[in-house]
Formats: C-alpha cells, sequence, structure tokens
C-alpha cells in the first residue's frame, strides 16, 4: 500500500499537470491494477518483506546465542543469594545440619537518592556494619550490593520501617548446626554463599548434591534429599564429651577419637580437640593454643604400640611365627649404634602372646626382621599404612615414610616408631585384622554389610584375624588394656604410647598416647580409638602418663557409655567358644584367664 | 423464519462468548489461588524447616545431658541392674487395706525398694 513515490509513473516527469489531477491519478495508480508493473511491484514488496524477516530473524539468532540473560534485580539477587544445600542427618536421622530462611538487606545504589542519609540511618540500625565501607559500596556504579547478610527480625523491622527507597531485602538460606561444636570435624562448614570450604559440606558440593549458581539452573531446595551420613550424634557427644573430661583431667594439649564399625567402615564418631562451633565458621582460625585440625584424618603420628598388632600379623600371616613360637627377649637388640629396649622389660624368651601382652620392642623387632624389609612394606602397603587414605572427607594426609627404609627402620617400625600416619588409617588397618581381615576404607556416609563387602579385598587370613582377636582379648585381661575391659563387655584392646620428638630426639616425658579397644573380641563390630597428645600423669597414678592411664581409662568409660547407646546391653554371659579356628590348633584358651605376672 | 435463525444465532454467539469470558476469568480466579496457596505452602514449609532446626537445636545431647545431670535421678546402664528372670525374688503375697492396717507395724518391708541398685 505504501508504494514509495519514486514508483509513480515515468509519465508524472512530464510537464507537471495540476494538484488535484495528480493526487486523482495517484490513487488511481495504487487501486487500478496495470499488468505491467505488477512484476516489478511484487519483487519491491517481496525486498521489503525479506528486509523485515532477515531483521527478525538476526534478532532472534542473537537472543538465542547470548548466554547473558537480562540483568534484573531479580536475577542479580539471585547468584547473589546462598544457593539451597540439603540437610545432614546422622544415622538415626537426627539433623546434624540444616538450612534456614532469613533475609539479607540489599540495596540498588541507582535508586537511593540521599546517599550520606542512607549511610546515617543504616549504621545507626545495624551498629556492626561499617559505615565508610557501606558507603563506598552505595556509591558504586552496581545494581546490587548487600547491605547485610542474614539479619535479624528485629533489625529487618528496623530497617524496615526507615522507608528508604532503593533498599530492600531478598530470602537467602543460612546453614545452621543445631548441634553446635558436634561432629565439626567431620561436617565441616560452609562460607557466606552457603558453600562448602571443608568437610562433608564441601563434599557436597563436589558431589553436585547442592543448589549450584547457575543463572537459569535453580533446584527446588525441597526437592534437595537430605543426606544421611554414618555419624550417631549421641555416640558423638558420649565421645566429645568422655575426650574433654581426660583433657582436662591429664591435662593434655590436644586429643582425638573415632568410634568405627569393623564389619561396614562406618564411621560411629569423630572428634579431634580443641574443636570448632560449625555455626561460626571463623571460630576455626580463632587462637587456640593447639591448632584445631582434624587429628583423625589429618594428623600423622607415630602410632606407638598398637602397630605391634600390624607386626604380629604380619608375622603369622607369613606361617614364619604361630601362636606357640617363642621370641628371644633377653637381651636389647642391638643394629649399629642403636639399641632397642624394652619398656616392660622380662628378659626372657616370650610366645607371641606374651610379646603382645607385655609389649616388647624386641619381640617385635624380632618378628619384623623375620619377615625382612621387603616383606614388611608389601604387608604395610597391602594394609593401607602408606599410601595416602581418601574418604569422602576432602581433607588428609600423606603418611610419612622413612627415606631410607633399612632394617633399622623396619624394626622401629615394627612397633610403632619410625612411620607417620594418619589414625584414621592405623584404625582401617586394624579393624581389617580383626573383622576377617576385609580391608576397606572407611566411609563418612552410611553403608550396609553387603556393600561394604563389596568394597572390600581380604589382606590377612581367617585365622589370622580370629588370633588377632584373641591376642587382643588377652591384653584387655592380662595386659595393658586392663583398664579399658569394664564389667559387662567383651572387650579386647592394645595401648600404644609413642615418645613425642622434641628437637629432633625422642623425649621422655612428652608422649602421644593411643589406644584401641575392641567388642565384643569374639566377633568385632566396634573400634574405639582415643588419642592423647602430651597428656600428664594424673594424681594417684604413680607418675605413668602412658596410654593406659589416660587413654585406656577414657575408653573404658567410653565403651560403658556408648555401647548401650548402640543397643548393646552388659552381659555376664560370655561366649563360651569365642575363638574357635585357632582353639582346634590348641590355643586361645587362657584368653580370659585373668592373672598378670 | 431466517431472521429468526440469524437472531438465535446472534444471540448463541453473544453467549457463548460470555460463558468463554467467565470460564477465563474463574481460570484466572483459579490459578491466582493456586499461586496463592503454593505460597502458603512454601510459608508453612519454612516455618516447618525452622521448627524443626530449633527442636533439633533444644534437644541437643549436651543440653539434655545438663538438664538430665540436674533434674533426674538417674544411672548409667550397669550390669548389676539386669537380672535373669529366674534370679528374680517371689513377688511378696497381696495385702489388702486391711491387712496393710494391720501389719502395719509388724510387716517387714519386702524385697527391694528404691528405683535405682545405689538406693537398695
Amino acid at each position: 500500500m505504501t508504494e514509495p513515490s519514486d514508483l509513480t509513473p515515468p509519465a508524472a516527469k512530464t510537464p507537471k499537470p495540476p494538484m488535484s489531477l495528480r493526487l486523482r491519478k495517484w490513487f488511481g495508480d495504487l487501486v487500478s491494477t496495470r499488468l505491467d508493473k505488477s512484476g516489478g511491484r511484487i519483487r519491491q514488496l517481496m525486498l521489503v518483506l525479506l528486509i523485515g524477516y532477515l531483521g527478525i530473524g538476526t534478532k532472534l539468532i542473537r537472543f538465542g546465542v547470548s548466554s547473558e540473560p537480562p540483568q534484573t534485580l531479580k536475577t542479580a539477587a539471585d547468584q547473589a543469594a546462598s544457593g539451597a544445600r540439603p540437610d545432614l542427618l546422622d544415622r538415626n536421622g537426627e539433623i546434624l545440619a540444616t538450612d534456614v530462611r532469613t533475609l539479607s538487606v540489599f540495596a540498588e545504589p541507582k535508586r537511593i537518592i540521599d546517599k550520606d542519609e542512607a549511610v546515617e540511618l543504616i549504621t545507626a540500625v545495624l551498629p556492626d556494619v561499617d559505615a565508610r565501607e557501606l558507603r563506598e559500596r552505595l556509591t558504586s556504579k552496581k545494581g546490587f550490593v548487600w547491605v547485610k547478610r542474614q539479619v535479624t527480625q528485629k533489625e529487618q523491622q528496623e530497617i524496615f520501617h526507615l522507608g528508604l527507597p532503593g533498599i530492600g531485602f531478598f530470602p537467602e538460606s543460612k546453614r545452621i548446626y543445631p548441634n553446635g561444636p558436634l561432629g565439626a570435624h567431620v561436617l565441616g562448614f560452609v562460607d557466606k554463599d552457603n558453600i562448602g570450604t571443608a568437610g562433608m559440606e564441601k563434599y557436597l558440593d563436589q558431589q553436585g548434591l547442592t543448589d549450584p549458581h547457575v543463572p537459569g539452573f535453580s533446584v527446588d531446595p525441597n526437592a534437595l534429599k537430605p543426606v544421611r551420613l554414618s555419624l550417631d550424634i549421641k555416640a558423638t557427644h558420649a565421645l566429645r564429651d568422655e575426650l574433654l573430661a581426660g583433657m582436662d583431667k591429664y591435662k593434655a594439649k590436644a586429643s582425638a577419637g573415632a568410634i568405627i564399625d569393623v564389619n561396614t567402615g562406618e564411621v560411629i564418631a569423630l572428634e579431634s580437640l580443641p574443636d570448632f562451633d560449625p555455626n561460626d565458621p571463623p571460630d576455626m582460625t580463632k587462637e587456640a593454643n593447639w591448632p584445631k585440625i582434624n587429628r583423625v584424618n589429618v594428623g600423622t603420628y607415630e602410632m606407638g604400640s598398637t602397630f605391634k598388632a600390624l607386626t604380629i600379623a604380619m608375622a603369622l600371616e607369613s606361617g614364619k611365627v604361630n601362636l606357640g613360637s617363642r621370641i628371644d627377649a633377653r637381651d636389647s637388640l642391638r643394629s649399629g649404634r642403636f639399641t632397642i629396649h624394652d619398656f616392660h622389660a622380662t628378659h626372657r624368651v616370650l610366645t607371641v602372646p606374651e610379646v603382645f601382652t607385655h609389649s616388647s620392642n624386641i619381640g617385635t623387632a624380632r618378628m619384623a626382621l623375620m619377615v625382612g624389609v621387603e616383606g614388611h612394606q608389601a604387608f604395610l602397603r597391602k594394609m593401607g599404612q602408606l599410601d595416602r587414605l581418601r574418604t569422602e572427607l576432602p581433607e588428609s594426609a600423606e603418611p610419612i615414610i622413612p627415606k631410607h627404609w633399612g632394617e633399622l627402620s623396619t624394626m622401629t617400625i615394627a612397633f610403632g616408631q619410625g612411620l607417620n600416619v594418619a589414625p584414621l588409617q592405623a584404625v582401617m588397618g586394624v579393624s581389617a585384622l580383626v573383622n576377617g581381615g576385609h580391608m576397606m576404607a572407611p566411609t563418612f556416609l552410611m553403608r550396609d554389610e553387603p556393600a561394604a563387602m563389596a568394597v572390600s579385598h581380604r589382606v590377612v587370613s581367617e585365622q589370622t584375624s580370629e588370633s588377632m582377636r584373641y591376642l587382643l582379648r588377652s591384653n584387655a585381661t592380662h595386659g595393658s588394656g586392663g583398664l579399658a575391659n569394664i564389667e559387662g563387655y567383651y572387650v579386647g584392646a592394645k595401648t600404644g604410647t609413642a615418645q613425642k620428638i622434641v628437637n629432633h630426639r625422642y623425649s621422655n616425658d612428652k608422649v602421644f598416647t593411643t589406644f584401641m579397644a575392641i567388642t565384643p573380641a569374639d566377633k568385632p563390630k566396634y573400634l574405639y580409638m582415643v588419642i592423647y597428645d602430651q597428656p600428664e600423669a594424673a594424681p594417684g597414678d604413680g607418675g605413668y602418663h602412658t596410654a593406659a592411664y589416660n587413654a585406656g581409662r577414657v575408653t573404658g568409660s567410653l565403651l560403658r557409655r556408648v555401647q548401650p547407646l548402640e543397643g548393646v546391653a552388659p552381659t555376664s554371659i560370655f561366649p563360651t567358644q569365642p575363638f574357635p579356628l585357632i582353639a582346634r590348633l590348641g590355643f586361645g584358651a587362657d584368653a580370659d584367664k585373668v592373672g598378670k605376672e | 423464519m431466517w431472521r429468526l435463525l440469524h437472531v438465535l444465532a446472534i444471540g448463541a454467539l453473544i453467549a457463548s462468548a460470555v460463558y468463554v469470558y467467565s470460564l477465563k476469568y474463574q481460570t484466572i480466579l483459579a490459578s491466582e489461588e493456586i499461586v496463592k496457596k503454593r505460597h502458603l505452602i512454601a510459608k508453612e514449609h519454612e516455618a516447618i524447616n525452622m521448627l524443626r532446626a530449633e527442636y533439633a537445636h533444644l534437644v541437643r545431647p549436651d543440653r539434655l545431658q545438663t538438664l538430665a545431670d540436674k533434674q533426674l535421678d538417674m544411672q548409667p546402664l550397669a550390669l548389676n541392674q539386669i537380672v535373669k528372670a529366674e534370679d528374680l525374688p517371689e513377688p511378696a503375697a497381696k495385702v489388702d487395706s486391711i491387712g496393710r492396717m494391720l501389719g502395719q507395724s509388724s510387716t517387714p518391708a519386702f524385697g527391694a525398694v528404691g528405683s535405682t541398685p545405689a538406693q537398695r
């Protein structure tokens, strides 16, 4: 219809007719169909339409290709606001961590009229907001800035009543940990944007179980399935409570403990003291006398005599030694300029169970030498003691292995000196020794026995495992584990006291004590581990600060407390035939005969 | 005849238009209702979540322990509290109120008293 004027017929260029005639002719041309002009007109029309469609098409393509969504206030706030996280539950469904809705105050600097007034009024209501910093933020060119994250109900009311234009509220998720510091080292914590920075929280992010901040890809917070951990919050509390009491009593610098299900590898409880409150992440880095690390996963220590269990298992497994073998522990063992002594020296020939119950360094060193350096290394590698242990927790530590592993190293490592491993690693090794020989990495998530068996592999024979259970049981009845051999439970236990290295030499008064206990010893379900760093002798202990007196005693009260929590009532009826395999070979009958020499 | 048909057709047209309009209006109303209800549900969810968190905070083990230590007179489970059925003493003979009055001074207290072994 809107024919350009230059399309008027060339006849129009001849001497101009009067205006009215020209108009009439133009209208006449417009409505009349002239065959000679139709082709041209159709082409013109096609061109115009083509240009129009091309324009629309290119615009559409540009919309489709551009990844930048139109920046509205809503999207800006959505990106800045913290994402949703699934709840963390303990094995019984108790809440360990959950998200609650809070409101955060934001500002749109462009819409604020009087910035000085706004700063003045806001800082009057929110005294903890720095005035200069706020002014800087409000004068910035951004479309969206936070004023304060996660304000309280009262603060929100007050801000609302200020009636400032350009100040608004946006709902955000805030992570809370109702149990405070309980299990904090496992749970970890999140930053202000609800992104996990440590522990299982970080694991959740790594697994993509949380709602990421990708525009256009928002997960409904209700659709996030709660994640069930293997922890039992009640047992964790008991562990923390007992560890704290022990730390106070023995004036230890630090302490840690773990309870693990040896058949599934599930960590039932894990604590490391000093700890922190995950509700207040800066608490983690706050000044403490001793670092607030997860000593069970990240600390590496010389595990002391608890390592003897591994050495004896290795000797038994190699077949060079059986439970009836005799080991010469009459004299100190010399290697170069070093001499290996026994802490509780017996100066006689010991049987294998005696080597364990007397915790003979000489005896275990001799057993390790029978297997040899190569065999020792191979066995420890098989037991997972020489490689970094990785669990769901992002925190882990590489064991510290001697650079030159000669005979001397093998001799000292046999009784737990010279090799630093993470305590969880040692726990994993010992639980494989007692659960029938199935090696599996510990887990912080729920796992049942078939699933655990599927990921496990056999490291020692059933018979060796039973021998270890027998040795642990006899060490609890007439060895160093007596203080944890509490009434009503069939406990097996081993102490470990390692001297700490101070100025490149082993200190005599600074020790690192470990204690491991299994229950029930004939068919273990739980393994308890307690660690004390630099404990001192409690009054009445005759100046002893060895593992039995601190870690052992604490493990005893822990067992008494946690076993009923796990549904195991004390009983006076003990198994009559606890170790059938070795009984057939004529050993193991003396496990419960209390008669300490 | 044709005129009547025309009038009827026009009437039907108008009626259907009115009906469609009212239907559309009702739909809008219903969808608004749904949005409102969804908001309410979301709010309730949040409130439930908040209450769950508060409950978890109130029943955290260390708080319960301090409360239990203060308020309750309980003991940890111990071996001496567990007895086999055959080791239980014979129940005392039933005494009615008159019998109790009669033998108030002479009848000795039977069996164990007190709820915990320590008090026995």
